[in-house]
């Protein structure tokens, strides 16, 4: 049963994380309340899309229908992380230019698609570990357990809830410079760790040389097969034995990522 | 942004119908299989001894009861199963050595290793 609790926990946190974070956000950022609804909106439509990407999983039996799900899933890795960090930028201009009284000249349309940003990261969030907690739950259904089933479900639910909600009632106190700051920098850290989520999919498909690998080996320290280290590696994207090309992928990124937060400051 | 969102699902779109139709290499019929066996947070069996620099094909299979995900992160591999559900994934030639893997579904008593040899 706590393994139950355990398991739902760690693969509904990200999601939950993610929409306290932006809920703190736009808390703060947006009196209209259509953030908010885009981003309620957003996590309705991504847990529809786990329950059909997790009935997909369960049909799959054959390597080709197989391989055509990792694609999607591997996509979806890369397009969250993508539009998080756009995002993230996006929450950066905008919080500026709100905190400006700029906020009647914003247009319209830029705005749109902001709140429909949210939407999706929101529902991409939700989609993606959402689908293997469907399998789970499922799982323990299968097996009549519906002891932990329910157990691990509510509980599971309820904890991460719990700690998202912490993480955003402790964001929100911040004054708003901080608030923005380091909601940022959790998102990006996320993202990043999706990045290399994806990079690792597609060099274990094949389609990516891994260069050199393993660069190193930190198992010792960290070792990330266990309980613990698994969920630094979800949500930091750390790797005990990296590959050359995703520290090269990573390290892309973080440039790209401080060169366009740099040049959100002067511009 | 909502330009990039557009493209963004498109691709994913134009990706997952394409290779579907050329999934190309790693459906070859001419490389060995092996096979593991998920059971009840338990991976069976914990070692499994396959060639080196050699292309291989695995097929896991969950027999439950519970759902499983066989997944190595040293191996970048990951396989969501269901109960009664068989998947096969195919490994790139690996260099001698021992390379772990676990049920992310039950960490605690489902680990196994490769030994490549």
């Amino acid at each position: 049963m706590s393994n139950a609790f355990f398991v739902v926990w760690r693969e509904s946190l990200e999601a939950f994380l993610i929409a306290g974070i932006l809920y703190a956000w736009l808390q703060a950022n947006d009196a209209s309340g259509k953030g908010r609804r885009a981003l309620f909106g957003g996590l309705a439509a991504g847990a529809g899309l786990a329950l059909l990407l997790g009935w997909a999983l369960l049909t799959v039996q054959d390597e080709l229908t197989g391989e055509a799900l990792e694609i999607f899933q591997t996509a979806t890795l890369f397009v969250a992380a993508g539009l998080i960090t756009q995002m993230v930028l996006w929450m950066r201009k905008h919080g500026r230019q709100m905190k400006a009284r700029l906020h009647a000249e914003l247009s319209t349309a830029a705005e749109r698609s902001g709140y429909l940003g949210v939407a999706v990261v929101a529902a991409l969030a939700v989609a993606r570990e959402g689908a293997e907690t469907v399998i789970f739950l499922y799982g323990l259904a299968q097996g009549g357990e519906m002891q932990a089933l329910a157990f691990g479900a509510l509980a599971g639910f309820a904890g991460a809830g719990l700690t998202a909600w912490l993480a955003a009632r402790s964001l929100a106190r911040l004054n708003i410079g901080l608030l923005l700051r380091l909601s940022s920098i959790l998102l990006l850290v996320l993202a990043s760790a999706l990045l290399i989520s994806g990079i690792d999919r597609l060099i274990g498909a094949g389609w990516l040389p891994a260069l050199l690998d393993p660069v190193w080996d930190t198992s010792l320290l960290i070792d990330d097969t266990t309980k613990g280290g698994k969920l630094i590696a979800d949500f930091f994207g750390y790797r005990a034995r990296p590959a050359l090309s995703s520290l090269l992928v990573w390290a892309a990124y973080w440039g790209i990522v401080l060169i366009a937060w740099r040049k959100t400051r002067h511009g | 942004m909502k330009h990039a969102l557009h493209s963004v699902v498109f691709t994913i779109f134009l990706a997952s119908t394409a290779t579907v139709g050329s999934a190309g290499p790693a459906i070859a019929d001419d490389i060995p299989t092996f096979r593991l066996l998920m059971k009840d947070g338990r991976i069976l069996p914990e070692t499994l001894e396959v060639p080196a620099q050699t292309r291989f094909r695995l097929e896991v299979k969950n027999e439950g009861p519970g759902a499983a995900e066989f997944e190595s992160l040293e191996l970048k591999k990951e396989l969501v199963l269901a109960p009664g559900v068989t998947r096969t994934t195919v490994f790139a030639p690996m260099k001698p050595g021992t390379y772990k893997f676990f049920d992310d579904f039950h960490p605690e008593t489902g680990q196994g290793r490769f030994v490549v040899k």
